[in-house]
């Protein structure tokens, strides 16, 4: 009775604890990963088909909803123009939940960092855009914006790492601050004389708004968007500093272990995710509003959130995430005009496309 | 290989009895890896069975396949003499089979009824006194003492292991697969645990006790069966067929010889690598903590640390390698005040550790094992940049070096075993030449030849000038490689003995002497 010849790596113990199949990479082995596709695509048809009944009560014809939601984003020149800019701040906002969440936070503040960064834009754009060139004016505002934002969401990570106060709840909190904080300035200090009786306040001189590019609609703002984006995959993916934000998120206790500075590595990750997101409303207000209103944000933070989620906190899926909720989301318009449905229904499509991928994960672990 | 083996042809089966479980020629595959190979086993009531094996000889493997975990490529489970097919775990449980795994499955936010409510109830839900008092009945029935009420993350690793012997047998196991059950356990713990095996076999539960320990065939079981490289080398033998170097040489494969100090010396002609003055560390999980700890440890030396666990062992070893600070005294270094200095500061002065408790002070999920081999470098460099190519090369040499069998650096660090995580913290810790070397339960997990090895390698150390330190509740391991032993009770360093004049008796006596 003697054993059979094993393959070479007979020491290693093939038995996990946690995944009994794993690759050397150690993502999901091939085959779980196509199962894992295939349950994500069945659950996208079950969730299309959930909307379709709902828009059908609603007394429209499915088909012809999606019809709309397809031809009133992507078929058409004008809403992709639409879908770019708003694919700016809703982006850099998902990136700002990404960014903390390699270090373990969650960053459920990314409307308020949106709207302080569109609020110092505001004020640096106001102050100095009539007395500088443009591009020096498009360079404070945005650098205002970022850090205002940036500081934003510092106070969280200070609450955080000097008290223990649960960051969750304290960006949730300061975006509701951050809300009453423009719209005071918007109906009092700041307000546009001119503005007919609107609450919104003094517009940017034309010079201080970032300039359309070839004819169109979509203005540089874009361009410095996706540079960010590349900046920021570059930070998480490539540096030492994106390395050691891993380890905190994944073991604090190691990483202090390990000599890492975890307390500036909390503080710091929170800084460069407020930044980003103060920095997209800053290209928001410097290239789309120009001034501030009350609805300035219209939820975008929120939508970032989810959009990070979906995208798990990788940089590029997030962005491809937040891409595809600004789409759903400028649908609702296309719906309300085409198909007389309320335009916030989409709403429903986005939740059943996040709440999906969380329930197939779920699926597949307790398969395993 | 065969010339190892010790072959019987047949299990000699008591006359009339039909095993309460049998496996026949189970095949497992894992892509090509051949896991178990045409393994037969089997386990009768009121029997102790061990399964001896190496990591990685498919004891684990093969129990999984009997609880229902994995499905085999080839061969048949029979429960009482006809075939059954366990496809799930729950399957398992349904036919009487109860698995108490090494990583115990306790939800720690919960108390301990809540917890066995939660196995044993499915989804009804069970009134608090009808379970409690099924736990009361269980616990003096089986001699396992546990506080119903307690929640479980405040409990020792010797009382959550009685916590899901009991969820196991209130699910109405007469069928216990014990995996490496002593691993984590202190040897007064372990005295129990035997105990309540005796009285489970006693009253004809089968069990399978999975283990590489000698000590513990000896102890407690009835039948043994040696896997090695996914075969059975020796089936179904009675456990005194078989002398200790019989059982080594079947799961080995070759001989083995035992580390032992030979060369103990005095030191303190020695120059002094660190010294604690009247140091104070609070206890953390129900321990004592240190109270005014003076203790000096010697270059060259390997200093033993001895003590009933909770006697402050995890607060000097967090406390040698800067991970906590005192509340009082001071620490010197090479002769230098530590101040404030953080566990960055200890490394990167030549102060290594291997982690008393890896999964919560090493692993990082999600990392692979190059990216904790980079993690380290910069530990103990002090800092700058991270080289992942050059760390994992380094990594690869030292394993190969040392003897230690590691998993290929590209490998997530959280999901392998205990004993292949250990191996790659000792290739980090044993790397390199260290000032101080503090090691808690260097050996735990690892099977007879990496032990050895391990061993093997403390000493080499010692001789290459480095302090090394031994936290361990082996004592043997202590009295058998240490110069010095300190016995820690009481939060104080009760006695430092040499180890040439010291014996397990000796030892006790200290450990449990009432504070002075």
């Amino acid at each position: 009775m003697t054993a059979a010849p094993v393959a070479e790596t007979e020491d290693i113990e093939p038995i996990t604890t946690h995944q009994p199949v794993e690759t050397s990479s150690g993502g999901p082995a091939p085959e779980s990963s196509a199962r894992y596709a295939v349950i994500l695509v069945v659950g996208y048809v079950i969730s299309f088909i959930v909307f379709g009944v709902l828009v059908a009560f609603k007394g429209a014809d499915p088909i012809s909803v999606y019809h709309t939601i397809i031809s009133s984003t992507v078929l058409n020149a004008n809403a992709l123009q639409q879908l770019a800019l708003r694919a700016v701040p809703i982006g850099l906002a998902a990136l700002a939940v990404a960014v903390p969440a390699r270090a373990g936070l969650i960053n459920v503040g990314g409307e308020g960092q949106l709207i302080m960064g569109a609020v110092a834009a505001t004020g640096v754009g106001v102050a100095v855009g009539p007395h500088v060139p443009g591009v020096f004016s498009w360079i404070l505002t945005c650098a205002a914006g970022a850090g205002a934002g940036g500081i934003w969401a510092l106070i969280a990570g200070v609450l955080r790492t000097w008290l223990g106060a649960a960051e969750a709840v304290t960006t949730l909190l300061l975006n509701f601050i951050a809300n009453d904080i423009m719209l005071y300035l918007i109906y009092q200090a700041w307000r546009d004389p001119h503005g007919s009786g609107q609450p919104q306040s003094v517009p940017l001189v034309h010079s201080a708004q970032l300039p359309k590019m070839f004819g169109s609609q979509v203005n540089v703002g874009v361009l410095i968007a996706l540079c960010f984006v590349a900046l920021t995959w570059v930070l998480l993916q490539r540096t030492g500093w994106g390395f050691q934000l891993r380890v905190v998120g994944g073991n604090r206790e190691a990483a202090r272990r390990s000599g890492l500075k975890v307390q500036y590595l909390l503080l710091s990750s929170m800084a460069v995710g407020g930044a980003l997101a103060g920095l997209g409303g800053a290209l928001n207000l410097d290239g789309v509003e120009t001034q501030l209103r009350p609805d300035i944000t219209v939820t975008f933070g929120y939508v970032a959130f989810l959009a990070s989620f979906l995208g798990r906190h990788r940089p590029i899926k997030v962005v491809g995430a937040a891409i595809l909720f600004s789409a759903i989301a400028l649908s609702g318009n296309g719906l309300q005009i085409s198909n007389g449905l309320d335009g916030t229904i989409v709403d429903i499509l986005l939740a059943l496309i996040v709440v999906v991928p969380l329930v197939v994960t779920n699926f597949r672990r307790r398969a395993a | 290989m065969s010339s190892v083996s010790i072959a019987h042809e047949q299990a000699p089966t008591l006359a009339g009895i039909v095993a309460f479980l049998e496996l026949r020629a189970i095949t497992k595959r894992f892509g090509s890896l051949v896991a178990n190979n045409e393994v037969s086993f089997s386990v009768r009531a009121g029997e102790v069975h061990a399964l001896l094996g190496e990591n990685g000889a498919g004891k684990s493997t093969l129990m999984k396949v009997l609880y229902g975990v994995y499905q085999p490529e080839a061969g048949e489970i029979l429960r009482d003499g006809s075939v059954v097919t366990v496809s799930s775990s729950a399957a398992a449980r349904n036919l009487g089979i109860g698995m108490v795994f090494q990583d115990l499955r306790l939800v720690p936010a919960l108390t301990v009824w809540e917890n066995i409510a939660l196995h044993i109830g499915g989804s009804q839900v069970l009134k608090a006194g009808v379970v409690q008092s099924m736990i009361a009945d269980a616990s003096q029935r089986y001699g396992l003492s546990v506080e119903p009420k307690s929640k479980v993350a405040d409990l020792s690793i010797g009382e959550w292991q009685r916590v899901e012997l009991i969820k196991v047998l209130l699910a109405g196991a007469r069928l216990l697969i014990l995996d490496e059950p002593t691993s984590v356990l202190t040897p007064i713990e372990v005295a129990g645990l035997f105990n309540v095996i005796r009285t489970l076999r006693a009253e004809g539960v089968g069990i399978v006790l999975i283990t590489h320990k000698m000590r513990e065939v000896r102890e407690i079981a009835d039948r043994v069966t040696v896997l090695r490289a996914g075969g059975v080398v020796v089936a179904d033998t009675p456990a005194n067929d078989l002398d200790d170097e019989q059982l080594v040489l079947a799961m080995v494969g070759e001989t083995v010889e035992v580390t032992r100090n030979d060369a103990a010396s005095d030191t303190p002609s020695r120059p002094v690598a660190m010294r604690l003055s009247r140091v104070r560390v609070a206890g953390v999980g129900g321990g004592t903590g240190l109270r005014e700890t003076d203790l000096t440890i010697y270059a060259g030396e390997v200093l033993g640390v001895a003590g009933v666990s909770g006697n402050g062992q995890r607060e000097l070893a967090d406390l040698l390698v800067g991970a906590v600070r005192p509340d009082g005294g001071g620490i010197e270094l090479g002769g230098k005040p530590v101040g404030t200095a953080g566990p960055g500061a200890f490394h990167a002065a030549g102060v290594v550790s291997v982690a008393a408790d890896p999964l919560r002070e090493f692993v990082i999920p999600g990392l692979t094992i190059a990216e904790h081999a980079a993690l380290w470098d910069r530990a103990k460099s002090g800092g700058g940049s991270f080289d992942i190519r050059a760390s994992s090369k380094k990594l690869v040499e030292n394993g190969k070096r040392l003897g230690l069998r590691l998993a290929p650096p590209t490998r997530q660090l959280d999901q392998l075993s205990g004993g292949n995580i250990q191996r790659v913290l000792l290739a980090l810790a044993l790397g390199e030449a260290a000032q101080v070397l503090v090691l808690s339960y260097p050996t735990r997990g690892l099977d007879v030849l990496t032990t050895e090895t391990t061993r093997l390698l403390l000493l080499h150390a010692r001789d290459a000038g480095t302090a090394v330190v031994l936290v361990s509740e082996d004592l043997d391991e202590i009295l058998r490689l240490s110069d010095r032993i300190a016995v820690l009770a009481h939060g104080h360093v009760s006695a430092i003995v040499r180890a040439a004049d010291s014996d397990r008796q000796s030892l006790g006596k200290l450990m449990t002497a009432d504070a002075a």
